[in-house]
């Protein structure tokens, strides 16, 4: 290497005082599922470094190998290119141990609690396990949907710095992100959580703290009505997706969509949300409980309303109905 | 007088500070990685001595405050005090139909060139910051703006118009605008004085051959064509883009492949040219070794570069009536003996002849390349945006005080 001498920057400012950090330099997701893995390849794509924590070393592989998938197919499909693909997975990072995340300014949690009713309990000891290695200017955000925020946060030190925000999963061009101010929430945390979602090129939807927010009350309520249909004997399942589709310009079928976001996710909403509000619209129609049971989950068990190959493409219809596509 | 030279781009910002009187480059570098982790500027002294300045550079603003704080710095600058700068100019890419010359900096014009952000949405608005970085850190310093496009506004409306419903271009100002203006004016101009030639008399075709290419017909100094049209994509195959291609085989690829029009973008920015025909690399160096190795793609993407140039000349060359000088300049045009070569290859009817004697090995330097009786003179000139920014900038502004 040539002689170059190396200073650091600060000492050049003109005014001397921007001592300030990147903001949303580099963010944690506890939880590196499939919606970790995609908060992480999002803010990853628009320059930020990203660590992820999982339970097992096997996990963390997991989700390498995941994030690997999917930006390959993006490549395929000439979304992207190979050396875009290696700089987003360059900047992520899988770990075992939260003390990793101590210069994150945010951290977002994004289990997958098996359970409902361990759910809450499971979040509020991750959102704990985060606060303590954090500084105190960290915004501690849920990508949970049915779980209420100030419920969450209520027994944090530092309860002004939490929010809820929704990520879309099903297509990477859904640029939309619903974001929820809880009770405690400072509006200060509030704003810059909305500059992150402008930062990683989404549209923030601002939402009052509701079970369901807006996207999984819509969704859960069209599935119910669309098995309904189905079990009246209305319209078959193949024909149900097309109207829907076709007919009002969907991207994905309420059935096709229930298989992509996982039949038993959809089944603990429907339940929180059940639980939440009382109404009768909300309650799991015999036909995704069936499936749940069953662990028909969708595409990432190869079988649900549809069937599916191993790349996730539709090879036929699953065991509710006999019709040929 | 001496002028700051800016170029901001989205996530970078380079600069170079000129005594034009002098004839000296006082100091030049980088800003890199603005907003991400790891950020730094690259800066060098006149003597050649680089320093590496590490920390933290949240925007634009503050990247041009640390450019500045570094050349006024008693430890690495070169100026006492900020007052020492007469000018800063700045490379914009994008100045629609309403500017068709480098233009000081008012009020007005940063409002002008906000409309514009929409035909080039991944240059001019952070250009833009970069304008607004410095009007706020040094207000009392006048401001000019070089545009890309500029020099290719006095191509005649027969050669701008695309052959598509009036209306579109109308409403969404649809035309081929061209760009690296900058750089064709400044070779086209260099060579006219190594000539000793008239430029109100000489017909040129300039080739621009980096990692964009463009190719310009200048006749009499004034651009009448270009290669690159609306976008960056038309015209010469590059590094990555595909250069001209069927409209027809653009929609037929999409609804084949299923994508929508940002995949169809990256696919004809990103994943073509050069790169998609070779599947090896955009760079031209790697080409060519695999090429020696026998590759054949590697072989066919050199022809298919070659070709295109060539057809361009010709068109061009019609186009004008007739060329008395053809320049290359960029990367590629600069230093590669083997493109310049394969470019002019049975052109001698046209007047082209190179001498190989001259022509290899010859990088990055101003030099004659063809024969003595080649009636066409054959050049390498290397590009100088920068320069060219700076003497604009200085011609404002004594234009102002006179």
């Amino acid at each position: 290497m040539e002689d170059i001498i190396i200073e650091p920057i600060e000492d050049f400012g003109l005014s001397k005082k921007h001592q300030q950090r990147t903001l949303f330099s580099k963010i944690g997701i506890v939880g590196c599922g499939k919606d970790g893995q995609n908060i992480a390849r999002i803010a990853s794509a628009n320059g930020m470094e990203v660590v992820f924590i999982e339970l097992s070393e096997d996990r963390i592989q997991n989700a390498y190998n995941r994030l690997s998938i999917v930006l390959d197919r993006r490549i395929d499909n000439w979304g992207m290119t190979q050396g875009e693909k290696k700089l987003i997975l360059s900047r992520i990072k899988g770990s075992l141990d939260y003390k990793d995340l101590k210069d994150c300014d945010f951290v977002i949690e994004a289990i997958r609690a098996e359970a409902s009713e361990r759910k809450i309990t499971e979040r509020k000891e991750v959102f704990r396990k985060i606060e303590e290695v954090v500084t105190p200017e960290c915004i501690i955000a849920t990508n949970s949907t049915t779980i209420i925020i100030t419920e969450l946060s209520s027994e944090l030190k530092h309860r002004e710095r939490c929010v809820s925000l929704h990520f879309f999963v099903q297509s990477p061009e859904a640029r939309v992100c619903e974001v929820v101010k809880g009770m405690y929430t400072s509006e200060e945390v509030y704003n810059s959580v909305l500059k992150f979602v402008k930062m990683v090129d989404r549209q923030a939807i601002p939402v009052e703290e509701s079970a369901g927010l807006i996207s999984i009350r819509l969704y859960t309520a069209l599935l119910n009505e669309a098995c309904e249909v189905l079990l009246e004997g209305v319209g078959t399942m193949v024909d149900i997706d097309s109207v829907w589709k076709v007919g009002f310009g969907m991207r994905f079928g309420p059935f096709e969509l229930a298989d992509i976001l996982g039949i038993d996710k959809i089944n603990r909403w429907m339940e929180n949300l059940y639980t939440e509000f009382g109404d009768p619209r909300y309650m799991a129609s015999p036909v995704i409980k069936k499936l749940n049971r069953a662990k028909r989950f969708g595409v990432h068990t190869c079988c649900g309303f549809y069937k599916y190959d191993v790349n996730g493409k539709i090879v036929g219809t699953g065991p509710l109905s006999n019709e040929k596509l | 007088m001496k002028i700051l030279v800016i170029n901001c781009g989205s996530s970078s910002i380079k600069y170079q500070f000129f005594s034009l009187d002098e004839n000296r480059v006082l100091a030049k570098g980088i800003v890199e990685k603005i907003g991400m982790k790891g950020s730094f500027l690259k800066h060098e002294k006149e003597s050649g001595q680089k320093v590496l300045f590490e920390g933290e550079i949240l925007d634009h603003k503050i990247g041009i405050e640390y450019i500045l704080g570094v050349l006024s710095s008693p430890k690495h600058g070169c100026i006492k005090s900020l007052n020492e700068i007469n000018a800063v100019g700045h490379r914009v890419v994008h100045g629609g139909e309403k500017f068709s010359e480098s233009v000081l900096i008012t009020e007005e014009v940063t409002q002008e060139l906000e409309k514009f952000c929409e035909l080039a949405p991944l240059h001019n608005p952070p250009n833009l910051k970069g304008i607004y970085a410095v009007r706020s850190l040094i207000p009392e310093i006048p401001q000019v703006a070089v545009f890309d496009t500029a020099f290719h506004h006095t191509m005649p409306q027969h050669a701008f118009m695309y052959a598509i419903p009036y209306a579109l271009y109308k409403k969404y100002g649809i035309r081929r605008y061209g760009f690296h203006g900058t750089s064709h004016r400044y070779v086209s101009s260099r060579a006219c004085e190594i000539l000793k030639a008239d430029p109100a008399k000489v017909k040129i075709i300039t080739c621009h051959l980096g990692n964009g290419a463009s190719a310009c017909a200048i006749k009499y100094g004034e651009s009448i064509d270009t290669s690159m049209g609306f976008t960056p994509v038309e015209g010469l195959i590059m590094g990555t883009r595909s250069g001209d291609i069927d409209m027809g085989a653009v929609t037929f690829i999409m609804d084949k492949e299923k994508i929508g029009t940002k995949s169809a973008s990256i696919l004809f920015n990103k994943h073509s040219g050069l790169l998609g025909i070779s599947g090896i690399a955009s760079d031209m160096r790697e080409i060519c070794s695999a090429a020696d190795k026998g590759d054949e793609r590697c072989l066919l993407a050199i022809k298919m570069l070659n070709y295109r140039i060539r057809k361009y000349i010709g068109a061009y060359a019609a186009a004008m009536g007739g060329v008395d000088v053809l320049v290359f300049t960029g990367g590629l045009g600069e230093n590669s003996d083997i493109t310049r070569a394969g470019v002019c290859e049975d052109l001698e009817f046209l007047g082209i002849s190179i001498n190989n004697q001259i022509n290899e090995g010859l990088r990055g330097e101003e030099r004659i390349i063809s024969n003595e009786h080649s009636r066409v003179k054959v050049m390498v000139v290397p590009t100088n945006e920068e320069l060219m920014i700076a003497i604009d900038t200085q011609n404002i502004i004594r234009s102002l005080t006179k």
